[in-house]
Parts: structure tokens; C-alpha cells; sequence
């Protein structure tokens, strides 16, 4: 029964706190006014991590089929290579031919 | 004995195939209902496919009627404003109700559990509910076209599709409707070959059209939903004004092209891999072969999956994305040309040597060789900056992905219908009109396309009702290969529906194939199986005899009765 | 509904061999499906990046309309109804079933708190004329494409409230079917894939609140 595994309370509450804590220096580091692009950086890194924290403990991947998780980050895979690819165009535009 | 995954030991015994069954899966429940809420995969595969040849029908007349029109240059049938709807309306239904749930909705449906040896597809019921999504979503788009037929093109580009009057909004959200039946479907396949493979069924003696099946499915999960939001804006676009793709208001019609194209790329795919599935498993059979490079074939279907979903700016070479990203998508489009070339040639190993049965099915999948090839091949030339630009929005692209599609979907799809035939309704067609129409669909199929190439490198431009009189015998000879086509598929509905009422009962495995889906009597029980089978061998072992070619018994389904009773009742 | 009929209890659907692969199969199902979500969400994060690598000083000065306070209660709500969920799986596993139900309101409470602190923000934008597309009339920002980016703000945030009222529909749904006692420890997979639901809405929103709020 190894999918049926219930998370322990004390993980459940800390991964909570942690959550709150974490968003708490997001809002921090927002005042803190660092200079672009590492705001957006700092923000995403952040962000991230709240966002594996949920995955693994919230939603029990840490305990789950390995399966899943590669469920996941082949999701996050493949909006990458939506984005990475779109930017190549929109971010380069302006450029003429004689860089070629 | 075998060992299944949980460990637990399986009494394995053989038992022969039940011919001619009483009972199968078309006669176990009665009337409409037990059809329009049946939750048994083989029924909704049967409705999906009933469904897909009436679209074909419609997207084919009026492709026919397209062709009608360009028999001369002059006004024939119909003014530019009704020639730009008529040929959106042939792409759309084409495309999003006719080819996308061709092969894996219909015969992916069918076949897959079978071949899986369970008894269903993970989520009966959300396969149901994915048959009427797809059946709403239809009526939406059929709807759109009482209203006022839409005239974008089945791309929707902006600008334009903001600014033009026809029904864009009903068009995409029906659209947007089945793209959800497709993200459903797609789900459902790669939780069923994960889940449901009987015992012994390990990964590496999946038959290739699962292989196929899985690659699709992966596709349509990640592909569709961006498809979904694309259109999701669009409708905001038309209704709000969002200006997120409208120039006008400060928004970026390119970058609707890459939303579009991110599904839309990958989404040839989800046509064309099912259908080197089905071609996998006719050339197997029909070569009496063992496949010549099972994983190379079954991995390739996955490089496609995923080299495919990189190359979407291929389509943008002149919509003026930057330099660089077409250098990078032309550079990234020759890869798709690898895993597709694998396949080619693990095929024709396969038929080397081999003692090859032209059947109708090995017709069609031999068609499928010849012009998929040139469809491919022309699509590595389209894939270079330098030719794209002066064949883009030619006839030569339109030939290209009609070879592509039809060349090679449809033949696919064609090969697989009268493959699988005998499996799903216990009727067999006949042999030689099978053959004769093959012949004539090959043969009016080249007569329309060939001359788009030639006509497309000279310069004629895609989406015209009219030309210039240079062009006039290429069109000509274009649209009496059209009609030939139209001949061929007609004697192909009339053979076929003729085998349903007076054709000869069909043998369990009458191709001798090893998969297991021919293991299980024609048309199959209620439930696939009477017995949850134990699979000792992989789907081509053509180098053992037929007779040796047996399955195990793990459960008996119908009474839950034990595996002993089970072995008792086979023998007597 | 597990009462037992003879050897295989009845929730599990004859096509499955054993509730455990019923299970890991409808979770996989699952994750599939976020697998969607996150792709759908994604086309409009994409839209996001894009406008803001072209417009980085319209991000700034737009995000200025945006309340940083009610973007971080709605955050911490949202984290909220996350152990919520998480607990009222928990209750399914050890069979306390009025904790399931009692989790659950909680649940749909916060998410109710949630869709109430967002509309407060959007009608006082709407007073401002900070409207979606082109009714955009607010004249606060100084910058052409300003529409813009409301319109993605409103898409973004409009389609996560979309799936938040989605799981509140979902969660009333779960609470009525478990004032019947329907989930069990041996059958709560409805509350588990619905868990699993609600956590993506959260977790979309933790990139939302500094891709919107956190701008300088």
C-alpha cells in the first residue's frame, strides 16, 4: 500500500510554516530593492522552491511513484521550451541580417 | 508458471480461440442507448469511427468542390469571399474533426486494451464523456457553419481573424471544445499502457502501434492545452479586446503564430504517428518477419514526440520572427528528418526477405512507403530557409502536406481500416475490390498532387479560386485526379458496407499475425478476453509456428472462478 | 461505498485488478492532468515573459496599482487551504470521517476568502477604469501598452479564479458525498485527486503573487 501513505502531521504543519516564512522574505526581498534582473531572479528562485515544497510534501511526491514526478518536471520541461524558443524570436527581432 | 510484477505466481495454461462466437461485444447489449452511453472502449471506438468518416465525407465533397472551381480560371461555382470559406472549412474539418481523432479515437480505442490484453481503458467513463466532448465540440463548428462560415483559414490568424465577420468565436470554441475530448483521450491511453498491461505484457512486447499510441498521447497532453489557451485569447481578442495579439491595440500577431503553431506543429504528429503505429504492425504481418529493430521503431515514435514539439517556427519563416529563431527552427526541423528516416528504413528491412502478402492492408502500407516519402522529403526541403521562402504559401507546401496527411495518414489509416475490419465486426470485404480501389486511390491520388509541385515551384499561390491561364492544364489534370480519388473511396464505402450485410464470416486471426489482439475472437467478447490472458510471447515472433503460438490464463472473468475450473471448462 | 461484496470490494471498477492499481492509476490520471494545467497556465505565463523582456518600465509602473498587502493575505489564505486539504486527506486515511467534512468547509471558506479579497481588487480597479481590453480607461500609467498589461493581469488572474471556483464546486461535491460516508481509508480517491487539484491552483498562484505584485 505504498501509495496510500499518510504525510505525518509534523510535515504537513512545518511545510505550512515554511510556506509563510518563505513568503514573508519574498515580500522582504522586495523591499529590500535589488537592482534588475536579480529582483526577478531572487523572486523566482523563491518561488520555486514554495512550489517544490507544496509538490513533495503537500502533494506527496516525496512519497510517491517515482512516475509522477517525472510527470511533473517534464512539464515544467517542455513550458521551458515553449518560453526558450518564443524568446529566441521576440528577444532578437530587432537584428539585422548582418550579424549572420 | 510465470511470475507476474506483484509477485504473485500465475498457473499458466492455453486454451484456443473461440471462432465465430455467439456472443461478442456488438450484440452483447441492444438499442441506441447501450450505444450512445456505453462505456466499452470497442463500442466507442466504433461511434468515433462512424464519426470521422462522416467528417471525411464533408471535408472530402468539399474539397471536390474546391477542385471544381479551379477547372478553369473564371467564376465557376463560387466567388473569392465563398472560395476562402470553402477551403477553411475543408481544413478545419480535416484537420481538427477528421485527422486528429482518426487513428488514435478510433482505432486507437478499439485496439489498444486489446492489445493490452485488459478488459478496458483505464477511465471507461471518461472516455464516454471524451466521445461527447468531441461530439459537442462538432456541433459547435457545424453550428458555426449554419451561422456564417468562417474565412480564416484553419490557422485563425490575427489580425484578421479579429477583424473579419464570419463566425470565428462559435468556430474556435467548438475547436477549443474537442481540444479537450483529444487531452482526455490522451490521457487516458498513457494511464491504460501504464496500468493495464495483462501479465507478462512487459514494455519491450508492446506491439509497436501502442508504442505509437504512447508517443501520440504524450503530445496530445502536452501540446493541446496551449491550443486551448491560444484560442481561450483569441475569443477574449474578439470579445474584449485584450490586445495581447491585436496590433491595433498594442499587442503581436507573431507571437499568436508561435501559440498556434506550439500546438498546431506538434499536432502533425498526432496525425502522422499513429499511423506509422498501424504500419508497423502491416508490414510485420504481411512480411511474416519478425520487425526488423523493434526499439529503434518504438523509440523513434518518442524522439518524434519529442524533436517535434521544437520546430513549430518552421511555419514563420516569413512572418518576421527574428533571423535567428529561423535559423535555429530550420536547424532544429532537419532532426525530425532522423527518427522518421529510422522508421523508413527499419520497414523496408522488415520486408527484406520476407515472404510478403500483398493483401489489400499490405497494399495501402506500401502506398504509405511511397508517398509518405516524398511527403517527408519534400518537408526537409521545405525546412530550409533559403527554398522556403520562395515556396511558401504554394501549392508545392499544399502537395507536401497532402502527401504528408493524406499520402500518408489517411493510406495508413485506410491500410489499418481493412486490417482491423474482420476484428471489429466479424465480416470479411472483398479481396478484389479491396485491391482495385487501392489501385485507383494510388493512382488519382498522384494525378491531384503531383501537379501542385509542379505548379507550386513555378509560383501558384495557395488559397486563390482563380489563376493565371498558364496553370490551367495542371489544374485541370489536379482536379480529374480529385475526382478519381472520390471514385476510389466510393467503391471502398460501397465493398465495405456490402461486407457488413452479405460478407463471409471472418476466422479469428485471418492475416496469421502473433499480436495478441488477433489472439481473441472476431468481433471480440464483451469484455476482450474471457480469461485474463498471460502473454508468453512478443507480437512478432513470426519465426515460431502458429500452432505453438499460445496464450496463458490468469482469472477467468466472467465468474471470478478459479484458475482450474477455468482450464476445465476450455477443454471440454 | 466499500461494503465488500464478496472478494473485491465494490468500489473498484471491474476492468481493475486490485484497488491499489485503481488507485495509482487514477493518481497518475491525475497528475496528467496537471501536466495539462501547467501547459495551459503556461501559454499565458508565456504571453507574461514575452511583454515583460519588451516592456520591463510598463511592468514596474503598472505593478504600482497593484496592492502588495491584499496580494500577500490572499497568498497566505491560499497556503492555508492547502494544509487543509492535506488534512482532510489525512482524516481519510485514518478513517475519522466528520474531519473530512470539517476540513473540507475550511477549505472552501478560505478559497471563499480568497475569491472575496479578489473581488474587492478588481472592483476598485474597475472604479479607476483599470478595465480588461479595450474599455481600458484609467490614464494613471504613463505608458502606450498599459492596456496590455492589464489585460494579461486580468487573463491571469481571472483564469486561476476560473480554477479556484472550479475546486470550490469540487469540495462542496466531496463534502456532500462524504456527509454519506462515502471515503474511506480503503477508498478516498476523489479526495485525494481533488487534494492534488487544489495544491496546482496554490502552487500557480505562489508564481502569480511576485510575477504581479512584486515589481520594482
Amino acid at each position: 500500500m505504498s501509495a496510500h501513505h499518510a504525510i505525518p502531521l509534523k510535515t504537513l504543519l512545518s511545510t505550512t510554516l515554511a510556506l509563510v516564512v518563505l513568503t514573508v522574505v519574498t515580500i522582504a526581498v522586495f523591499y529590500l530593492n535589488i537592482p534588475a534582473p536579480f529582483d526577478v531572479v531572487v523572486a523566482l528562485f523563491l518561488a520555486t522552491f514554495k512550489a517544490t515544497l507544496v509538490a513533495m510534501f503537500f502533494m506527496g511526491l516525496y512519497y510517491d511513484e517515482k512516475f509522477n514526478t517525472v510527470v511533473l518536471i517534464f512539464s515544467f520541461l517542455f513550458f521551458f521550451v515553449f518560453i526558450g524558443i518564443t524568446l529566441l524570436d521576440t528577444l532578437f527581432r530587432e537584428s539585422s541580417i548582418s550579424i549572420w | 508458471m510465470a511470475t507476474a510484477s506483484n509477485g504473485n505466481t500465475l498457473k499458466v495454461r492455453y486454451f484456443d480461440i473461440d471462432e465465430n462466437p455467439k456472443e461478442h461485444y456488438l450484440n452483447a447489449e441492444k438499442g441506441l442507448k447501450s450505444w450512445l452511453f456505453t462505456v466499452d472502449h470497442k463500442r466507442i471506438g466504433i461511434m468515433y469511427l462512424a464519426s470521422i468518416v462522416l467528417f471525411f465525407a464533408v471535408g472530402g465533397l468539399l474539397a471536390l468542390v474546391l477542385r471544381t472551381e479551379l477547372l478553369t480560371p473564371a467564376e465557376n461555382l463560387m466567388n473569392a469571399e465563398t472560395y476562402n470559406r470553402v477551403f477553411t472549412v475543408h481544413g478545419a474539418v480535416m484537420v481538427f474533426l477528421f485527422i486528429i481523432p482518426s487513428i488514435p479515437a478510433a482505432l486507437g480505442n478499439f485496439l489498444l486494451p486489446i492489445m493490452l490484453g485488459a478488459k478496458d481503458v483505464a477511465f471507461p467513463r471518461l472516455n464516454l464523456a471524451s466521445f461527447w466532448i468531441y461530439s459537442i465540440g462538432a456541433l459547435f463548428t457545424l453550428v458555426s457553419l449554419a451561422v456564417n462560415p468562417i474565412d480564416t483559414g484553419w490557422t485563425f490568424y490575427t489580425p484578421y481573424s479579429v477583424q473579419t465577420g464570419s463566425a470565428v468565436i462559435l468556430m474556435t470554441f467548438g475547436v477549443f471544445i474537442m481540444g479537450f475530448s483529444s487531452i482526455l483521450t490522451g490521457m487516458n491511453f498513457i494511464v491504460t499502457i501504464h496500468k493495464l498491461r495483462a501479465p507478462g505484457l512487459t514494455w519491450g512486447r508492446l506491439p509497436l502501434f501502442c508504442w505509437a499510441m504512447y508517443a501520440t498521447s504524450v503530445i496530445q497532453v502536452l501540446a493541446t492545452p496551449v491550443l486551448a489557451i491560444t484560442l481561450a485569447l483569441l475569443i477574449m481578442e474578439r470579445t474584449l479586446g485584450i490586445g495581447i495579439f491585436d496590433p491595433a491595440l498594442g499587442g503581436d500577431p507573431v507571437l499568436y503564430q508561435h501559440f498556434f503553431w506550439f500546438y498546431s506543429h506538434p499536432a502533425v504528429y498526432i496525425m502522422i504517428v499513429p499511423a506509422f503505429g498501424v504500419i508497423s504492425e502491416l508490414i510485420a504481418t504481411f512480411s511474416r518477419k519478425t520487425i526488423f529493430g523493434y526499439w529503434a521503431i518504438a523509440m523513434s515514435s518518442l524522439a518524434i514526440a519529442f524533436i517535434g514539439s521544437l520546430v513549430w517556427g518552421h511555419h514563420m519563416f516569413v512572418s518576421g520572427q527574428s533571423e535567428l529563431s529561423t535559423v535555429v527552427f530550420s536547424f532544429l526541423t532537419f532532426f525530425v528528418g532522423i527518427p522518421t528516416g529510422i522508421k523508413i528504413f527499419n520497414w523496408l528491412a522488415t520486408m527484406h526477405k520476407g515472404s510478403i502478402d500483398m493483401k489489400t492492408p499490405m497494399l495501402y502500407a506500401v502506398i504509405f512507403l511511397f508517398l509518405f516519402t516524398i511527403g517527408g522529403v519534400t518537408g526537409i526541403m521545405l525546412g530550409a530557409i533559403s527554398v522556403n521562402v520562395h515556396l511558401h504559401d504554394t501549392y508545392y507546401v499544399v502537395a507536401h502536406f497532402h502527401y504528408v496527411m493524406m499520402g500518408g495518414t489517411v493510406m495508413a489509416f485506410l491500410g489499418g481500416l481493412h486490417f482491423w475490419w474482420p476484428k471489429m465486426f466479424g465480416k470479411m470485404y472483398s479481396e478484389f475490390w479491396g485491391k482495385i480501389s487501392a489501385a485507383i486511390i494510388f493512382v488519382g491520388f498522384n494525378l491531384t498532387f503531383l501537379p501542385q509541385f509542379i505548379m507550386g515551384s513555378q509560383g501558384m499561390p495557395r488559397r486563390y479560386y482563380s489563376y493565371i491561364d498558364q496553370f490551367q492544364t495542371m489544374h485541370q489534370l489536379s482536379t480529374i485526379g480529385s475526382y478519381v480519388l472520390g471514385v476510389g473511396f466510393l467503391i471502398i464505402a460501397v465493398y465495405l458496407v456490402h461486407s457488413l450485410i452479405w460478407g463471409k464470416k471472418a476466422p479469428a486471426n485471418p492475416w496469421g499475425s502473433r499480436s495478441l489482439d488477433w489472439m481473441t475472437s472476431s468481433p471480440p467478447a464483451h469484455h476482450n478476453f474471457n480469461y485474463t490472458p498471460v502473454i508468453n510471447n512478443g507480437p512478432y515472433d513470426y519465426h515460431k509456428p502458429i500452432s505453438e503460438f499460445t496464450l496463458g490464463i490468469a482469472e477467468d472473468h466472467e465468474h471470478g472462478e478459479s484458475v482450474e475450473k477455468a482450464k476445465e471448462e476450455t477443454k471440454a | 461505498m466499500a461494503h465488500a461484496t464478496g472478494t473485491v470490494e465494490s468500489h473498484v471498477q471491474h476492468h481493475f485488478k486490485s484497488s491499489d492499481q485503481q488507485f495509482s492509476s487514477a493518481k497518475l490520471g491525475m497528475w496528467l492532468f496537471l501536466f495539462t494545467e501547467i501547459m495551459f497556465f503556461g501559454g499565458l505565463f508565456v504571453a507574461y515573459i514575452v511583454y515583460r523582456a519588451w516592456n520591463p518600465e510598463l511592468f514596474t509602473l503598472a505593478a504600482t496599482q497593484l496592492d502588495t498587502v491584499l496580494g500577500a493575505v490572499n497568498t497566505v489564505v491560499l497556503i492555508g487551504s492547502s494544509l487543509t486539504v492535506a488534512l482532510a486527506i489525512r482524516a481519510a486515511q485514518f478513517d475519522k470521517q466528520k474531519q473530512i467534512i470539517n476540513y473540507l468547509l475550511i477549505t472552501i471558506f478560505l478559497a471563499t476568502v480568497f475569491l472575496v479579497i479578489k473581488y474587492f481588487e478588481y472592483t476598485h480597479k474597475f472604479d479607476m477604469g483599470i478595465l480588461p481590453g479595450a474599455m481600458y480607461t484609467f490614464e494613471g500609467i504613463d505608458h502606450p501598452k498599459a492596456n496590455v498589461f492589464f489585460s494579461i493581469y486580468y487573463m491571469m488572474t481571472g483564469l486561476h479564479g476560473i480554477h479556484v471556483v472550479i475546486g470550490i464546486g469540487l469540495m462542496v461535491w466531496l463534502v456532500l458525498k462524504a456527509m454519506k460516508g462515502a471515503y474511506t481509508s480503503s477508498y478516498y480517491t476523489p479526495v485525494e485527486i481533488t487534494g492534488l487539484y487544489w495544491h496546482l491552483v496554490d502552487i500557480i498562484w505562489i508564481f502569480l503573487f511576485p510575477l504581479m505584485y512584486l515589481i520594482d
